[in-house]
C-alpha cells in the first residue's frame, strides 16, 4: 500500500483569490501557485491546475506501466516519450485524456508495441481511477 | 465556457524497475519533476509519483470548489488549507488500484457557522470534478473543520 499526501492553501474567493500547492510528501514539488483564471482561461503561463496535475499523473503512470510490461516481455525500452493532454469543460468536468507515446524499443515491431501500449492504457492505476472520463485515447508509435 | 486543455509529458529512460523519468508541465511550464518506481512504493525525498500528483490535483480541485461554495453561501473564506492523501493498494483480482482519497480541510471564514461550513464542504465535494471522477474507482472521505478567525 502506498499513501501520498499533498497540501494546498487558498486565500480569498475563487475568482479573485489565489492558492498555493504548498508541499507534498516527497518534497518534489511546491510551492506551486494556482488561480481560477489559470485553470479556466487560456493565459496560464507558469501557473498549474488540477487538470495539468492529472495529465502529469496519467503520463507518469502510463509510462511506468508500459515500461514494466515491455520489460516483462523481454523487450526493455530504451526510451519512452509520453504526453497526456487532459480536457476540462467548466460546468461539465473532465471530458478527455489523450495519451501519446513514442518508444525506442530494440527488438520490438510496431504491432507488438501498439498491443503493449494498449494494455498499459487499460491497466495503469490512473487510467482505472479515471474510468469515469468519457474518452481516454492513445496514439502509439515506435521512434 | 471554453474547453480547457492542459498537457504534461514524461520522458522515461530504461525499464520501470531501474529507469527513471522526468515529468513536465507542458502547458504552463510550472513544474519539472523527477519520478521513479521506487518513489511510487516508498516516499523518496525529491521524487514524485502519479499518486502524489493526483493528491495535489484533488486538493487543488477541492479547495477551489470549497471557496466557490462558501462565496455562494455569502461567507467568502479568508483562508483555507486542504490536505489530500491518495492511497493505492493491491486489490485481489484487480491489480493495483487507487482505492481512497482522503481530504482534510480547515478554513477561516468570517461570518460562517459550523453548519454553513459543513454544508459548503458537502457541496464542494459534489461540485469538485475530481471527486466525481475518482469515485468510480476510490472512496472519497471529506473532513472539514472551521477554524477561529485570526484578527
Amino acid at each position: 500500500m502506498a499513501d501520498r499526501t499533498a497540501h494546498v492553501t487558498w486565500s480569498g474567493s475563487l475568482m479573485e483569490g489565489d492558492g498555493t500547492i504548498t508541499s507534498v510528501d516527497s518534497g518534489a514539488l511546491g510551492p506551486l501557485d494556482v488561480t481560477w483564471a489559470a485553470r479556466a482561461e487560456g493565459d496560464s503561463a507558469g501557473l498549474t491546475s488540477p487538470e495539468e496535475l492529472i495529465a502529469a499523473a496519467h503520463a507518469a503512470c502510463f509510462s511506468m506501466a508500459l515500461s514494466h510490461d515491455l520489460a516483462q516481455a523481454g523487450t526493455s525500452p530504451e526510451r519512452l516519450d509520453v504526453t497526456a493532454t487532459v480536457t476540462f469543460v467548466p460546468g461539465t468536468g473532465i471530458t478527455k485524456s489523450a495519451l501519446t507515446v513514442r518508444g525506442t524499443v530494440p527488438g520490438l515491431n510496431e504491432a507488438a508495441f501498439l498491443e503493449a501500449a494498449e494494455a498499459a492504457k487499460v491497466g495503469c492505476p490512473v487510467s482505472k481511477a479515471l474510468a469515469a472520463v468519457p474518452e481516454i485515447t492513445l496514439e502509439a508509435s515506435l521512434a | 465556457m471554453p474547453r480547457i486543455v492542459r498537457e504534461a509529458d514524461i520522458d522515461w529512460e530504461g525499464t520501470t524497475a531501474r529507469g527513471s523519468g522526468v515529468v513536465r508541465a507542458v502547458s504552463t511550464k510550472s513544474f519539472e519533476l523527477s519520478a521513479t518506481i521506487a518513489a511510487r512504493v516508498d516516499v523518496i525525498e525529491g521524487k514524485t509519483s502519479p499518486e502524489e500528483l493526483l493528491a495535489a490535483a484533488h486538493a487543488t480541485c477541492f479547495v477551489a470548489s470549497l471557496g466557490s461554495e462558501l462565496a455562494r453561501l455569502g461567507a467568502p473564506p479568508e483562508h483555507m488549507h486542504v490536505r489530500c492523501t491518495i492511497t493505492m493498494d493491491e486489490v485481489e483480482g484487480a491489480g493495483h488500484r487507487i482505492v481512497a482519497s482522503d481530504i482534510s480541510a480547515s478554513a477561516v471564514v468570517p461570518g460562517a457557522d459550523a453548519e454553513t461550513f459543513a454544508t459548503a464542504a458537502r457541496a464542494a465535494d459534489e461540485g469538485c470534478t475530481f471527486s466525481a471522477l475518482i469515485r468510480a474507482s476510490a472512496t472519497v472521505n471529506i473532513q472539514a473543520v472551521l477554524e477561529e478567525g485570526r484578527s
